[in-house]
């Protein structure tokens, strides 16, 4: 179960507050806030109903509290009484929050109004319960010792954490007095104190947020048939890794009826005003050709389960929903071992989990612990087969031993099943064979000696084992250690959402620098290792541009020729053979095999045949004509959306044909005067559908960026798109 | 005229395509591939012609890729065949276009009715259609490929792979006919520049070998997506090769080719160091197949029909109907809705470009094996964005190898994708003895390592250390049971759940006998476990009783002890641990034993247990946890009442 929290926030609304000190330019208070509000908006983003919120202001201007009519409680309001915060509240509060124009209001009163809110609002039930100050500490504290332990005491009986927010050198000898005070109550009650400037650096340290542990198995782990006398240790199976969910932003509206909202102040409206959740109904509609656009609804309850067999419906009656459900009995049972040298890490498909003992089962202790310290002894890793319950379906895992001096464990991963493992093939790295099977160990694409020795020294050079700074400022500490990496993506989030919850009016805050630790080599490392770099990079001699600035000729025996391009001179293009090396382009200007009109069975081959082996210009512009030709004609032929894949292709073939050649302007125009003819149904009815289809597929203009005798912007390829 | 910035192959901007795949078995019926091999009194023989293995390797790819490409389409085309029958029937053409060329399964999305048909052609040999009694005369390969052609552009356009497989045994079918052969290359090449992918898959016979130069060279060309290394051999299959029948060496020359090779990402900018960037592609080697999620179907009309989903949205209050245009995103905070106008989403979520950025290098040991969240992605080389990346890559392979070490790098897979810091791990190469994984190629993974979010804390602590000898004794059972050949190789575990869903899929859709038991590769040989180390498991167990004994009288010493040095608080924890012992004495497989929850049944004081505690006990059983406090207690009433 979730804890109970009961936490009160006294905060210093002294007209000092509004000062600004040590060189900031934002006031004390608006300073020393940005931790309050973190921890406040921390409680309200986790939306608990059982994490309670009181806040009570010193030095205002008022005094409103229980106690106002004894002496000493003047100047202290309380602003919020403990209960659940949500936004609403959070924003009233926001409001509340103003420097006053007095400085008068003792701290250790307001410390005993907080234990006295905190008490009669959790009684004697089981709370966390928690104080914080967060004042500068300039005014005048009543100096009582005996009311310090007295407060300490009560404190203490009432368990109650303290925490004091204080802050800066060069103080006053006011301040330093009443430090030393504070000082002794939170030593006596075993709080915590510190200066503001702490507790807001402490704030760029992600929090992690505990988990409790998930149960995944528990039962028997087994060695061998139950019958005659096999092993079986009753074990339990828990997370080890999980990967922690990314707050997901969720479908919204503009409510369109603002007055339905009870006020909310105005400032808030103008951050983007009330949203709305959106639901979600699915509707189902199959073929029938009878009916308009082939479709007919229907009703969800008048449809059946069944699962797809190819594009056959197999229909599974209700009787028979688990039909095609393996039947399975709980179980864990071990297969066999591998040497732990036979296992590679990225061979696995999932979490870890850690598997222990049965609680309170010393059997079940003394068995396990054997078995793992086997496993590490004979250096093997076991092969398991695991059905977590009664139903599910098999896996099997790979079990590793975890030996620590007060913990002992068995460590697991799924591995995967033959049709998980996709047969791709890849060339050799430290050879390359030819056609013929000969082998070369020396080639262009492999490694020289010198290129093998200069990386060797850099990765050597780069090493981070122990490279991360220790307690005694050496390098002997693991260099992004599991423990110190925190997910960007999930911290981010949550930061740039409690901020804006905060701040409505503000815009996005930047990165937090520890979520970017990792993204680049550490500044001093790289030094350090610059001149191993610099003669790697000048024995790799890499290119940047790839195959892309040279003719590549896809020459099967021969691997590949680079020709390097001429600075001048014709576009370049691809030769490609077949492995006998026949020149298929000389043949087709061939008579026989020449073709005089674009088939329009045959459209793509013949299209980019032209493009490959054609140098006249008007020739290449011809071939599109037709090609546009062909395209509005299929267009015109289709029935439904039959042809509307066709077209793509070949609208696609034609725009790379034209980028190539930067006939830019000639596509444009023919582009502009088919969506023209696409809209305006000129081209057997509505086609809209398609033009939807060219929009997703990104088949737009081209614009000056991807060809620069354009006369399109991007933006106005952009536009084209909006209708 | 015309000239180019930057070259732009059509192979490397075609994002308009479908990622889809498209697969045609060209199959040749003619006489010699018709021919039975010799008869032979060995059982192990051949009885497999080379038309018979070729359908059985269709009929099996088939079969497959239902279950692992359920979207992808597949057809047979036969040629060489005595009737002809083209691609579509409104083709004005007609069949006399591609004469001797025979569309037995029209490309598409395999149907019931066509596995069904290649089943009984392939098992039973029922030739319905007489579409296996071979041509007098040849079909001319320019006729096969242009059908192959037209079959591709029509049925599969704009898919992102298309491919066709030719199953042949006539290395010279032509006779040397040039200009018969010039056409050929022709259509072949046109089936390269429609982005048509041809692979030649030989059928050797015994007395001859199969020779590319006299008609095939000139219609196979490189695959352009394969790397510039690769020489792409063609394979030939052959009775007797390797010791296969001529139908295993089909298949394993299939099988290599069988998915065509997508890449996850491709010109990924890989940062060894500041300055020095190479280009890489990703694959996913290892994506886990789940059976199909189930749909709904329509049943009303004549046939069974699937009913397409397709989601309306409202607002959740009012029930307005919602336009797509209206809709954003917002995050939940304290029970409102905290709002980002697109720019500054993307804002949130930017962490740079794309990229594979080394931080530095570590000892492989510090890798733990715990440190697992999912799965790897495969790298290799590309020359695309860099020239000179392969051999930098390698270098880095050999040294990674070499030195025990793996890379640290900082990775974004795609635009605005969530960072993730990743382990660069080297795969061995396939030939090397110490590979623990010869299935998979050499080259370098990118594997995920947790964040300190993704870490989750264990139970408390327990521990009850085991004896030198009670290990000794487990030494000797973890030593007998090695697995084969000291590996796990995933080709021999096929996923039993999956297997038996579309197992039973098939039956249904073929009106066949549904099976009633399922093959499981993945249980426990115990029959060999006990041949081979039940003595030894008999001992240990032996062993295990002793030290528990010994372990016990220590602990119960101590107890005493430590009460009489204090005798306050201990009574509390005595009964505890006392109950726990008790536990341990009993059967000890659950929570709490079956006679102690009878009691707590008849007494009635089950209802004063919590929750948690019902659950545990409920999970000790295999029983559903779901439900209200009440729900659970009846659960276990019931249990106990059907059980004990």
């Amino acid at each position: 179960m979730a804890d109970k929290e009961a936490t009160v926030y006294i905060v210093d609304l002294g007209s000092s507050m509004a000062d600004c000190h040590n060189g900031r330019v934002e006031p004390d208070m608006n300073w020393s806030m940005q931790y309050v509000w973190d921890r406040i908006s921390n409680t309200v983003a986790a939306n608990r109903k059982t994490w309670n919120i009181g806040v009570v202001g010193l030095k205002t201007d008022e005094t409103d509290n229980p106690m106002a009519e004894e002496d000493g409680y003047n100047n202290i309001s309380v602003l919020r009484e403990l209960g659940p915060m949500g936004m609403a509240g959070l924003r009233s509060l926001q409001e509340k929050i103003q420097p006053s124009s007095t400085d008068v209001g003792d701290c250790l009163s307001a410390i005993v109004i907080a234990m006295e809110m905190i008490q009669t609002f959790t009684k004697k039930l089981k709370y966390n319960r928690r104080i914080f100050l967060v004042t500068n500490g300039e005014s005048h504290i009543d100096e009582d010792e005996e009311a310090v332990s007295e407060i300490a005491t009560r404190m203490k009986e009432l368990g109650i954490e303290l925490t004091f927010g204080f802050k800066e050198e060069d103080k006053t000898e006011q301040k330093a007095n009443n430090e030393g005070l504070l000082k002794q109550l939170t030593d006596a009650c075993d709080g915590q104190f510190g200066t503001i400037a702490e507790a807001i650096a402490e704030l760029s340290v992600p929090r992690l947020k505990p988990v409790k542990p998930y149960k995944t198995y528990e039962g028997p782990l087994t060695l061998g048939d139950h019958q005659q006398g096999a092993m079986s240790i009753d074990v339990e199976r828990y997370f080890k890794t999980h990967k922690a969910t990314i707050p997901p932003a969720s479908n919204v509206v503009l409510q369109q009826n603002h007055a339905t909202q009870s006020g909310n102040g105005e400032e808030f409206q103008s951050s983007g005003g009330n949203f709305a959740a959106v639901s979600n109904e699915r509707t189902y509609t199959v073929n029938d050709p009878t009916k308009p656009k082939g479709k007919r609804e229907v009703l969800y309850e008048e449809l059946a389960k069944g699962y797809e067999y190819g594009r056959t419906a197999v229909h599974i009656s209700e009787s028979e929903h688990n039909i095609t459900k393996i039947e399975t009995t709980k179980g864990f049972a071990i297969v066999g071992f591998i040497p732990q040298d036979n296992f590679e890490p990225f061979v696995n498909m999932g979490d870890s989990c850690m598997i222990v003992p049965q609680k309170f089962n010393d059997e079940a202790a003394i068995k396990l612990s054997s078995f793992i310290h086997s496993l590490h002894e004979l250096e093997s890793y076991a092969i398991a087969r695991l059905v977590m319950k009664d139903g599910k379906e098999p896996l099997l895992v790979v079990l590793a031993p975890h030996i620590d001096l007060e913990f002992e464990c068995l460590y697991d991963v799924p591995l995967p099943f033959a049709e998980d493992v996709r047969s791709y093939k890849f060339p050799p790295l430290d050879k390359v064979v030819t056609v013929t099977g000969k082998v070369l160990n020396e080639h262009r694409q492999l490694p020289s000696h010198d290129l093998l020795e200069t990386m060797s020294e850099y990765v050597d050079a780069m090493d981070i084992s122990t490279y991360e700074v220790d307690d005694d400022g050496e390098r002997t500490q693991e260099y992004a250690a599991v423990d110190d990496l925190y997910c960007p993506t999930l911290h981010r989030i949550n930061q740039a959402v409690r901020h804006r919850a905060i701040y409505p009016d503000q815009p996005v805050p930047p990165i937090p620098p520890i979520l970017v630790k990792y993204a680049k080599p550490d500044e001093k490392l790289e030094e350090a290792a610059r001149t191993r770099l610099d003669d790697l990079i000048e024995t790799a001699e890499v290119k940047k541009g790839g195959l892309g600035s040279h003719i590549l000729i896809l020459h099967y025996t021969n691997l590949i020729i680079l020709v390097p391009p001429k600075a001048t001179g014709k576009r370049q293009r691809d030769k490609v053979m077949p492995r006998s090396g026949l020149d298929i382009d000389a043949l087709l200007k061939q008579p026989e095999h020449k073709r005089a009109k674009i088939d329009p069975n045959n459209a793509i081959p013949e299209f980019r045949q032209i493009f490959n082996t054609s140098d006249d210009e008007d020739v290449v512009k011809d071939a599109a004509k037709q090609m546009g030709q062909i395209i509005r004609d299929l267009i015109s032929d289709s029935m439904g959306d039959l042809n509307y894949e066709r077209v793509i292709e070949d609208l696609g073939v034609l725009r790379e044909g034209m980028v190539d050649f930067e006939f830019a302007a000639l596509f444009n125009a023919f582009l502009l005067d088919l969506k023209k003819k696409i809209l305006s149904g000129e081209l057997g009815g509505d086609r809209r559908e398609l033009w939807w289809m060219l929009k997703g597929k990104g088949l737009g203009l081209i614009d000056n960026l991807t060809v620069e005798s354009s006369d399109v912007t991007p933006e106005a390829a952009a536009e084209f798109y909006k209708k | 005229m015309a000239k180019s910035l930057k070259k732009t192959s059509w192979m490397k901007m075609c994002i308009y395509k479908s990622q889809k795949d498209a697969l045609l078995f060209a199959i040749d019926v003619s006489k010699t591939m018709q021919k039975a091999p010799p008869a032979s009194d060995d059982k192990k023989a051949d009885t497999d012609s080379g038309l018979t293995a070729a359908l059985k390797c269709a009929y099996q790819v088939m079969q497959q890729r239902i279950i692992s490409n359920p979207k992808d389409m597949m057809g047979i085309l036969l040629f060489n065949t005595e009737k002809s029958k083209s691609n579509d029937e409104h083709d004005e053409r007609g069949s006399l276009g591609y004469p001797h060329c025979y569309v037995y399964v029209p490309l598409d999305v395999p149907a019931a009715d066509d596995v069904k048909k290649l089943k009984s052609l392939v098992e039973d040999g029922e030739d319905t259609e007489k579409v296996l009694t071979p041509s007098k005369e040849p079909a001319t390969i320019k006729d096969v490929l242009f059908c192959a052609n037209q079959i591709m552009a029509t049925k599969a356009p704009n898919f992102g792979s298309r491919r066709v497989f030719i199953i042949s045994d006539g290395d010279n079918p032509h006779l040397d006919d040039k200009k018969m052969n010039e056409a050929a290359a022709v259509r072949a090449k046109d089936l390269y520049d429609l982005g048509v992918f041809i692979t030649l898959f030989p059928v050797g016979h015994k007395d001859s070998t199969f020779d590319l130069g006299k008609f095939w060279n000139d219609i196979i060309f490189k695959d352009p997506l394969a790397e510039l290394t690769d020489p792409e051999t063609v394979l030939e299959s052959k009775s007797g090769s390797d010791g296969l029948t001529l139908l295993k060496s089909l298949i394993k020359n299939i099988d290599s080719k069988k998915t065509p090779k997508r890449a996850y990402f491709s010109s990924m900018p890989f940062e060894i160091g500041p300055g020095l960037t190479i280009s890489v592609k990703g694959y996913n080697l290892f994506q886990k197949q789940a059976p199909a999620r189930s749909c709904y179907v329509w049943l009303d009309d004549e046939k069974a029909q699937i009913a397409v989903g397709e989601t309306a949205r409202t607002e959740k209050d009012s029930t307005r109907d919602v336009e797509k245009g209206e809709l954003k995103k917002a995050y939940k905070f304290g029970g409102e809705y905290v709002y980002f106008s697109p720019e500054e989403q993307t804002e949130v979520k930017k962490f740079g470009e794309k990229t594979i950025r080394i931080i530095g290098f570590k000892d492989r040991s510090l890798l733990k094996f715990w440190m697992a969240i999912k799965k790897s992605i495969f790298i290799y080389p590309s020359e695309e964005g860099y020239v000179g990346s392969t051999r930098v890559f390698s270098a880095l392979w050999q040294k990674l190898v070499k030195s025990k070490k793996v890379g640290i790098a900082w990775h974004i897979a795609r635009k605005n994708a969530n960072p993730q810091l990743v382990a660069i791990i080297p795969s061995r190469s396939q030939s090397d003895e110490k590979s623990g994984t010869p299935y998979l190629p050499a080259g370098l993974w990118l594997y995920p390592i947790p964040f300190a979010d993704d870490v989750r804390a264990g139970p408390e602590p327990q521990i009850v250390r085991t004896t030198n000898e009670l290990t000794d004794k487990m030494n000797k059972i973890t030593g007998q049971l090695q697995m084969p050949r000291g590996l796990y190789e995933p080709h021999r575990y096929p996923n039993p759940a999956l297997q038996w869903h579309y197992k039973i899929l098939q039956a249904l859709a073929l009106e066949e006998e549904v099976p009633d038991k399922p093959d499981d590769a993945t249980m426990p040989k115990n029959k060999a476990i006990s041949k081979r180390a039940g003595g030894y498991l008999q001992e240990w167990a032996d062993v295990a009783d002793e030290a528990l004994a010994k372990h016990q009288e220590q602990k119960a010493i101590k107890r005493e002890l430590d009460a009489e040095d204090d005798d306050e608080p201990r009574p509390k924890k005595r009964t505890k641990t006392a109950a726990a012992s008790k536990k341990t004495d009993d059967d000890g497989s659950s929570a709490m034993t079956d006679a102690a929850l009878k009691k707590l049944v008849n007494s009635g004081d089950i209802t004063k247990m919590k929750v948690t505690e019902l659950k545990e006990v409920l999970t000790a059983r295999s029983l559903e946890t779901k439900g209200r406090k009440a729900d659970l207690v009846e659960r276990l009433e019931q249990w106990v009442e059907e059980n004990v």
